[in-house]
């Protein structure tokens, strides 16, 4: 059981290679460097989209949680979609703190600081591979779902954090640009152009990768049933034919 | 190009990122999917 049709899928695939080649192509060859910054800057064309997108799984996330826990809208659908959805949202946050680190050194003269933005950032990472780390605890599908869908709304009160963080405290990071109106920024229209082409590859991969992930999330479900149902069959035949050990060894690594 | 270490590294491990995501992804349905049938 996927998402989108296996057509669909592909063609999105197709578009996200494509989007993702132009984006290196804009992004390194064809974008103005900097007058600041120089060069170092074209790296904003994959922290910030990737940022963004993190937001987007996060959101996704939190979301399909909430939907899952409210009892009109309940569907283990939504809880795949929160898993699924949420490893991408890990993805795309180790990917905006490498590119921020690397951004950083020529920039800052430093690969981390202690500022608000990126502590931020790092909780939100851990909070979410907390999140991914509960999803494997053994535990009934319906209640697995259930403290998964609350401890993602938990998380998710880091993303507002995250966002305005910049504005909260006095942060070595910069504060958001492109939708601060006051700032009246100028963005070169190449340059602005790379941006948005970088969140649009983004999105299309996010997309893609998130139908491949819930197809997983789908196989390893019903499998995990499947040998649920074969343990107890198994359990409930040995029972009725053969009588219980008298010495049981039990250890680790058996 | 200037501090280019930095900006063709940056771009290289985000390529390399996606890609052993993408390829480790198929990987694993294609296991679950192997793991199902033989369930």
């Amino acid at each position: 059981m996927t998402l989108l049709n296996p057509r669909i899928s592909r063609v999105l695939g197709v578009a996200a290679l494509v989007s993702l080649v132009a984006l290196a192509v804009f992004g390194l060859f064809i974008a103005p460097p900097d007058a600041v910054q120089s060069d170092a800057q074209r790296l904003m064309y994959l922290h910030v989209p990737s940022a963004w997108i993190a937001y987007l799984a996060y959101g996704v996330t939190a979301l399909s949680s909430a939907l899952y826990l409210w009892r009109r809208t309940r569907s283990p659908v939504w809880d795949r979609l929160a898993g699924a959805s949420a490893e991408l949202g890990v993805l795309f946050t180790a990917m905006t703190l490498v590119m921020g680190s690397l951004w950083g050194r020529p920039v800052w003269g430093v690969w981390w600081a202690w500022d608000a933005r990126l502590v931020t950032t790092a909780v939100l990472f851990f909070l979410y591979v907390g999140y991914l780390a509960l999803r494997r605890v053994p535990a009934p599908l319906e209640t697995r779902a259930k403290r998964c869908a609350i401890a993602a709304l938990v998380a998710f009160v880091d993303v507002p954090i995250v966002h305005f963080s910049v504005d909260w405290w006095q942060t070595l990071h910069q504060q958001a640009t492109v939708f601060t109106p006051s700032l009246n920024a100028h963005i070169h229209g190449v340059m602005a152009f790379t941006l948005w082409l970088g969140v649009l590859a983004f999105t299309l991969l996010y997309v893609y990768l998130l139908d491949k992930r819930y197809r997983l999330e789908t196989l390893e479900e019903d499998l995990e049933s499947k040998e649920l149902a074969k343990a107890i069959e198994e359990r409930v035949q040995g029972a009725g034919t053969t009588a219980p050990p008298e010495h049981v060894e039990v250890g680790i690594g058996r | 190009m200037k501090f280019a270490q930095y900006v063709i590294g940056g771009y290289s491990v985000a390529g390399a990122v996606f890609l052993v995501y993408w390829l480790r992804l198929g990987a694993r349905i294609r296991r679950a999917e192997r793991l199902d049938r033989d369930a």
